[in-house]
């Protein structure tokens, strides 16, 4: 049964399916997260008259929504790639 | 003169099964951006469609693995392609009649598997390969989809669960733009391929192109493209509803999670040439996002109703499949069968949505 299913299913093609979904899944929440937590802090640090914190959690939001957008991006050349 | 005819009736079928599962697969794509108020229907539907048409341009791989990888596609005959989907479009419109999400992309080859069967036999079917590319990982997609949701749902709530819930509200429902644009690219690219792939066997079976180097002529696309993108334009609300509502009432945070997690997993299938059913990976994303937050925020009953659908798909469209094929036999091997299945298909379908219109007509009165 098991040399059946180790011939019959490409184990190794279905972990990298598994692998690089779960990678890319959590991995752009994470980013995006960041982005928004980024995003907020800086909003609160220019209110409250701070601004290096301002900065670099402006910083933190865009580079999060950078990578977001060329995790997007890598994703379709990827797909694209016959 | 006969094989032109039965041709042109099987492409046009196949196109109404593109159609189909456009309408039937909308749920999967906008129903958590409309749900979360994201996007506006009209405008989460708009998005879908030009996305899934453009989608369906960026490759070709699932419609070589429905070709080539499923059946004997030396064996194929425009009959048993006819009857395969027919019995998928079956399947489509009962589990649309129901509000539930159930898989087009199974419908359609559990559909010519069964009349496969019912012409050839067993022979005719590469177990191996429904085995290896579409059974395991239909099982293991929406699983993995569930588990990548939950972990990443548990990530957000960690880094911004203390943050003011506007803000962070805002801030998703923005993103949801993106990961359901990305989401409706790979259903393009994902669903538009099986319809490609359905119609290039029609070819082989028409003797347009040789069984062995079977490659999908750009027309195929093209046409494949319009149908799916015109289906999702037309939008099926019954299943937007039990997606975006009915199995969990979700935030805009775990509307995010569940279409990454969707997206990832069908982008990450799509690029080894796995079909995989976008509506089982989309329903465990949605879950899964569900579940992490609290297990009891999912309505499991719903959920187990949309798993018996899932478990019935193969089994259900391959019987009627296998069934059609043999009432188009009853005609010869010619025109007929089909032409006369094809008109009752119609009628029913018509009577189908009369009945519909009917029931939400008086569903109205009654709340009035």
């Amino acid at each position: 049964m098991t040399a059946v299913g180790a011939t019959v299913v490409d184990w190794g093609q279905l972990l990298k399916v598994v692998w690089t979904a779960a990678a890319a899944g959590v991995g752009v929440t994470l980013v995006f997260s960041l982005a928004v937590l980024g995003a907020s802090r800086c909003f609160e640090h220019q209110r409250s008259n701070q601004p290096l914190g301002a900065f670099a959690f402006g910083l933190l939001a865009l580079a999060g929504l950078g990578v977001c957008g060329a995790a997007i991006v890598a994703g379709i050349i990827v797909l694209a790639q016959k | 003169m006969h094989s032109d005819v039965l041709f042109a009736i099987v492409v046009a079928t196949a196109l109404a099964f593109d159609f189909t599962n456009g309408f039937h697969d909308t749920a999967n794509v906008v129903a958590t951006s409309i749900s979360t108020r994201a996007l506006s229907p009209r405008v989460a539907i708009g998005i879908a469609s030009l996305l899934n048409f453009a989608g369906a341009f960026i490759s070709l791989k699932v419609a070589a693995t429905v070709a080539k990888g499923i059946v004997a596609a030396g064996s194929v005959t425009l009959p048993i392609v006819f009857a395969g989907l027919i019995g998928a479009i079956t399947w489509n419109l009962v589990t649309w009649y129901f509000g539930l999400p159930s898989s087009s992309s199974h419908a359609l080859i559990g559909g010519v598997v069964g009349a496969m069967l019912a012409a050839h036999g067993t022979g005719a079917i590469q177990g191996d390969g429904l085995l290896g590319k579409i059974v395991v990982p239909a099982l293991v997609a929406p699983l993995l989809a569930f588990a990548v949701a939950g972990v990443a749902i548990l990530v957000v709530y960690r880094l911004v669960g203390r943050l003011r819930p506007g803000f962070v509200t805002r801030g998703f429902r923005l993103g949801q733009v993106a990961s359901g644009g990305l989401l409706a690219l790979a259903h393009g690219t994902n669903d538009a391929q099986k319809t490609m792939g359905i119609i290039t066997l029609a070819l082989v079976a028409h003797g347009d192109l040789g069984a062995k180097s079977a490659h999908t002529p750009t027309w195929v696309v093209v046409v494949a493209a319009t149908a799916i993108a015109l289906g999702t334009y037309s939008g099926g609300w019954r299943i937007i509803n039990t997606m975006g509502n009915r199995i969990i009432r979700m935030d805009s945070a775990q509307g995010f999670s569940a279409q990454g997690a969707g997206a990832a997993v069908i982008l990450a299938a799509s690029h080894v040439g796995y079909p995989l059913s976008t509506t089982h990976v989309i329903s465990g994303g949605v879950m899964g996002a569900g579940a992490a937050k609290r297990l009891s925020a999912v309505r499991w009953g719903v959920a187990g109703n949309i798993v018996v659908a899932w478990l019935l798909t193969l089994p259900a469209a391959g019987a009627t499949g296998a069934i059609v094929y043999g009432f188009t036999r009853i005609f010869g091997s010619g025109a007929l069968g089909p032409v006369v299945i094809s008109v009752l298909s119609l009628l029913l379908v018509g009577l189908l949505f009369a009945r519909r219109a009917q029931t939400t007509a008086t569903a109205a009165q009654a709340r009035i």
